[in-house]
């Protein structure tokens, strides 16, 4: 049996010399910081569309001179003033309009056209650039309307127009192709702070990048952690140093540890420049803390190292390590919500969804990017379920190595 | 069969109580499915010594050394290494240098980097394993290429860099699997004048080979086969007990006559490639043989461990 103390200074030997190599190897430090930059670009215009001359139309009854004067002077809108909300719907759904902004009184309505995240985006961004200087929506400028919310005609399509429908009643797509998603505010009586409403006239995935962007940070950087960390110690052990290892004072959770603290580097690296395309190319925004949202990455990153420490005992060659990603990244890809939410996932594979890592990841980024939440916010269940997926695959990841090798 | 300490078959001897033992094996047992990798293999390894394990692929070397090293799970059998049971032989893994028939090295690193890479997992720095680095390094004669990139070594320096990563905490016991592969004649006599001098110093030295001439090199042979040990000795004790003695080579006017007038006068004889062998017993009958052939020439050949394996191989199998 192995002392269980770990010597933090055999852990830094090891996390050099993993540094080292990967700081030799140009191409896999430059797909680590560059594939996510090309992968985050392909999906962001993939999933949007053309980002300027944005028609959107104005339903002016009274109030919030500053919003209208603001909207007024964005390029990218084409503005065409109207005289009802019902006009700017039926506009939208015959596609001339990318949305329009009612605002009457304490109440501004925002219409969406949905099938455009990336209009989407700006649109919002606008609309709360121009109520900005009203107290209230200063502190971050949420949209968290809950049960707040008006059924207007179709089903609802996410509750807080964000993070994927769970608070509001019905699920995302529930009646069909065009829904209305309507929120209502201006409860707050005389002198509150108007609340923006959002409406989706057409289309479900409602800001696709904001949602898909934060999780698929998570992706990214798990696939890279997992892929990296079974090849090499799948090399350690068909290169002799693993076994060379066993007869040395290094125990197997220095060695995985110090696996662990190189790695970190790099994907604190990869996270980096994967979130700075997230959100300053794409508008996803940063609401909670920046280290909060890397703290949740380097945790599933770590998870996903120990993870591929683990399995590469199941691969004999390289070969054999690349045919794991249809079967370990492949259902997170899917099943995970990394995408689409989870409750639209089919009841029977959704124990699946929970069993999986990316799954806790996403609903942790999203929380934390989108909506600000605190450490505390997502400790029960993301955090949680994180730390002991790490914990059980390292130590099964340990155990392994500990086998008999060869 | 047992002379001058030799054993040969189960036979252990008792330890000699002045002596140091490194690794002590008793009864040692390991199946794979059905092969039986050791079979009741017993051998000690007294603490100075180069020990040479000798014996065909499959005959259980590396077994033994990995077994040595903690690596198996026997099936029965005492083991102690170090005065440390194996199954605790992790307490003197700082004391043993462990190279296997993998390099064990880094190719994406320099030669500096893997060796800084091993003397920090023995928790060697600064000077200390600079110095310890550029010493080794000139030993196995890269010290030349200390910034190169390992990938970039060719077979045999390769080699020479795992042996220098070995020996970097300067081990009391050495478990080199194969260590000379690869490596050249003269950089191998190089070699084993270090293992000399590191088993005078009383380290001790176990090695696997198939290559005999690397064999007579140790102090002690151990010849392996089916994962028992055969026959150990030194190799001159082994020469003897294989009953092996030299041969004489003459070139004479008619071997086939000559031959059968030899062996009339019951010696050992035999005709190869025009050439009359004769095995001599004692010297005393070399002038007999010599007045009675008249060779035009004659060469001396001294039996060679292999021969005294052949032979011992074909005794115990018998």
């Amino acid at each position: 049996m192995m002392g269980p103390k770990i010597n933090s200074r055999r852990v830094l030997v090891v996390a050099r010399r993993v540094v080292r190599q990967l700081k030799r190897d140009r191409r896999t430090i430059g797909l680590i910081t560059l594939a996510p930059v090309f992968l985050m670009i392909l999906f962001g215009y993939a999933l949007s569309g053309e980002m300027a001359g944005i028609n959107l139309g104005v339903v002016d009854l009274g109030g919030q001179d500053a919003l209208r004067d603001h909207l007024a002077t964005v390029d990218d809108f084409d503005l065409l003033r109207l005289g009802s909300e019902s006009d700017a719907e039926r506009l939208i759904v015959e596609g001339r309009l990318h949305g329009a902004v009612v605002i009457r009184g304490e109440e501004v309505r925002v219409l969406l056209d949905g099938s455009s995240p990336q209009i989407t985006a700006s649109i919002m961004t606008e609309v709360k650039n121009g109520l900005l200087p009203l107290k209230g929506l200063q502190n971050g400028g949420r949209m968290d309307v809950g049960g707040e919310l008006e059924d207007v005609e179709g089903g609802w399509l996410g509750g807080d127009g964000i993070v994927g429908g769970s608070s509001g009643p019905g699920g995302l797509g529930s009646d069909g192709d065009i829904g209305i998603c309507a929120a209502l505010g201006g409860y707050g009586g005389p002198g509150a702070a108007p609340e923006v409403v959002q409406r989706y006239i057409r289309g479900y995935d409602l800001e696709m990048m904001d949602s898909v962007g934060p999780a698929v940070l998570g992706l990214v950087v798990f696939f890279f952690t997992f892929i990296t960390a079974a090849i090499s110690f799948l090399r350690e052990r068909t290169q002799g140093s693993l076994e060379k290892f066993m007869v040395s004072p290094l125990s197997r959770p220095e060695m995985v540890a110090g696996y662990l603290l190189g790695f970190s580097l790099f994907a604190l690296l990869q996270s980096a420049t994967t979130l700075l395309v997230v959100v300053l190319a794409f508008g996803v925004p940063m609401e909670g803390s920046p280290l909060t949202a890397f703290g949740v990455i380097l945790l599933l990153g770590a998870g996903g190292l120990v993870l591929g420490a683990f399995l590469s005992n199941f691969a004999k060659t390289e070969f054999q390590v690349v045919q794991f990603i249809p079967i370990v990244i492949l259902p997170q890809v899917v099943l995970s919500g990394v995408w689409w939410p989870l409750e639209s996932i089919p009841a029977f594979l959704q124990p699946i969804s929970y069993a999986l890592p990316l799954t806790y990841s996403s609903d942790a980024l999203r929380a934390v990017m989108l909506k600000g939440a605190g450490i505390s916010e997502i400790l029960v269940p993301d955090l949680l379920f994180l730390v002991g997926f790490f914990v059980l695959a390292f130590g099964a990841a340990t155990l392994m190595l500990k086998r008999e090798v060869g | 069969m047992q002379e001058d300490g030799l054993v040969k078959g189960e036979e252990f001897p008792a330890a000699d109580p002045s002596q140091d033992y490194s690794i002590v094996a008793r009864g040692l047992l390991k199946s794979f499915g059905k092969l039986k990798a050791l079979n009741d293999l017993s051998v000690r390894m007294p603490r100075g010594t180069t020990y040479c394990l000798l014996g065909p692929n499959g005959s259980g070397k590396t077994t033994f050394i990995r077994a040595v090293a903690g690596l198996l799970r026997l099936d029965g059998g005492d083991l102690s290494v170090l005065g440390e049971p194996v199954h605790s032989v992790n307490r003197v893994y700082p004391r043993i240098g462990y190279m296997t028939q993998h390099k064990a090295l880094y190719p994406d690193l320099t030669l500096r980097e893997n060796m800084e890479f091993y003397a920090g997992l023995y928790g060697i720095e600064g000077w200390e394993r600079d110095e310890r680095i550029s010493e080794l390094l000139e030993m196995v004669d890269l010290a030349d290429h200390i910034d190169r990139i390992t990938g970039a070594l060719s077979g045999g320096m390769y080699q020479r860099l795992s042996l220098a990563c070995t020996l970097i905490h300067d081990p009391d016991l050495l478990l080199l699997d194969e260590p000379t592969v690869g490596v050249d004649p003269i950089l191998r006599e190089a070699f084993w004048r270090f293992f000399d001098g590191l088993a005078e110093r009383g380290a001790t030295i176990l090695i696997t080979t198939h290559l005999m001439d690397e064999a007579e090199r140790c102090k002690i042979v151990g010849y392996m086969r089916a994962g028992r040990m055969l026959a150990e000795g030194s190799p001159e004790d082994l020469k003897r007990l294989a009953g092996l003695r030299p041969i004489l080579r003459l070139w004479v006017k008619d071997p086939q006559a000559s031959a059968s007038s030899l062996a009339a006068d019951g010696l050992e004889v035999e005709v190869v490639g025009g050439v009359l062998q004769v095995r001599i017993e004692e010297h005393g009958r070399l002038k007999e043989i010599l007045e009675g052939v008249e060779p035009s020439d004659l060469r001396l050949v001294e039996p060679s461990l292999a021969d005294a394996f052949l032979r011992l191989s074909e005794g115990g199998s018998r």
